[in-house]
């Protein structure tokens, strides 16, 4: 009965649903309340009623070419906050809005591909992370530490955890192995260690502000 | 290619983002991230040098100034790196190196191959019907006739690379004068 009336809703609502991402989110909410999943199957019924298998698909495609043309630079890690961003400027006008939410849903779509996208926090920091990689939790650890900063120096590393210097060099070394991290060094008795993404986050959204 | 003034391009330089990355002015130990920084630099070499109508740089010189130094954030890009690009354009064909043999101190910047300036230079006598008439190289670059053509104004090592070039295809004799200034070139079908 419920499902009934669901479907109806849906069907009335198919524009709102494509064109508005807050009610996009409501309705999705909905459905899974119900035990519903519109997107369990893209050729189910309700994805398509929804009309949002295309939605998603398109979007996870924009969202692997995003990270495929940018994992040379960054690692195969970016801000959840700067692919929004991206994705939205690549967006044709007139396409659907975009929100943090459609993301997630993409990417647990795109979970089964061999690229192990998946969503990765440090701190505060939302990630989403295109290779297949395990980060040990040293690294994860460097990674907060560097989470507003962008940066750090193995002296930070060593003041924050105390860590002796072999342990702080291996984890460094296997940061800038796998292309998350750039070395600068200017200062040559303490380089510092940059995070791309976490930069890359905060230059983008600079370059916005100043555009506007 | 859109821009078709011989003078630089209006507007200033679009940086692009990673030139305000102070990482990307040392040489990255990573090799597979060495590879992606060596690209963006030489695109970013070649695109700021066209925009510019620049067309040679001095190593030692250059390092100072931008694109190399970025003063906004204090970095300067070392000249063993800046070698290290320069080779790399070498050998896809954007530089050629000048100065003392194996000094690789200085070079040419061919943002437009000297193939391309010859045959727009071809073309252009063809236009204007001048074949089998004597120019000097002065007038070529700098006369009346050629202005609003590309290669007004253009560089006189660079051009003389793209005269060889229409040489050593038949298409053109270069005359040799007292000077440099003096010299001339007959072009032909």
């Amino acid at each position: 009965m419920m499902k009934d009336n669901l479907e109806d809703f849906v069907r009335e609502h198919q524009r709102d649903i494509r064109n508005n991402p807050a009610f996009r989110v409501q309705v999705q909410r909905m459905c899974q309340l119900i035990g519903v999943d519109p997107l369990s199957s893209r050729k189910s019924y309700m994805s398509e009623l929804l009309g949002v298998g295309d939605f998603y698909c398109e979007l996870g495609i924009q969202i692997i070419d995003i990270c495929v043309a940018t994992r040379s630079i960054n690692g195969g890690l970016m801000d959840l906050d700067e692919l929004l961003r991206r994705l939205i400027r690549r967006r044709l006008k007139g396409s659907e809005p975009v929100v943090e939410d459609d993301i997630r849903r993409a990417i647990s779509q795109l979970k089964p591909l061999k690229g192990g996208y998946k969503i990765v926090c440090f701190g505060k920091r939302k990630m989403v992370q295109s290779v297949a990689r395990e980060m040990n939790s040293d690294q994860a650890k460097v990674m907060t530490l560097a989470q507003y900063t962008c940066k750090f120096t193995m002296e930070d590393v060593r003041v924050a955890f105390g860590w002796d210097e072999d342990r702080i060099h291996s984890c460094v070394d296997d940061m800038l192995r796998s292309g998350i991290v750039w070395m600068d060094e200017y200062n040559e008795a303490y380089p510092e260690y940059w995070v791309m993404a976490f930069f890359s986050q905060l230059n983008s959204a600079l370059t916005m502000a100043n555009a506007e | 290619m859109s821009n078709t003034t011989a003078v630089p391009t209006p507007g200033a330089f679009q940086f692009p983002e990673i030139y305000n990355f102070p990482p990307f002015f040392t040489r990255q130990p990573n090799e597979s991230t060495w590879q992606e920084q060596r690209r963006q630099w030489c695109d970013l070499i070649l695109a700021y040098y066209r925009h510019n109508r620049l067309y040679s740089l001095t190593l030692a010189e250059a390092i100072t100034e931008p694109p190399f130094t970025n003063r906004q954030i204090h970095r300067s890009l070392r000249v063993d790196v800046l070698r290290e690009l320069v080779d790399d354009l070498v050998k896809q064909g954007n530089a050629s190196w000048t100065g003392a043999k194996n000094a690789k101190d200085s070079c040419l910047v061919l943002w437009r191959k000297p193939e391309v300036w010859a045959s727009m230079i071809y073309q252009w006598a063809n236009e204007r019907g001048l074949f089998n008439t004597v120019l000097t190289v002065f007038e070529l670059a700098n006369g009346d006739d050629t202005a609003g053509q590309e290669f007004h104004n253009l560089d006189s090592v660079t051009l003389r690379r793209a005269l060889d070039v229409l040489q050593s295809q038949g298409k053109a004799q270069l005359f040799v004068g007292t000077s440099d200034d003096d010299m001339g070139v007959k072009l032909f079908a």
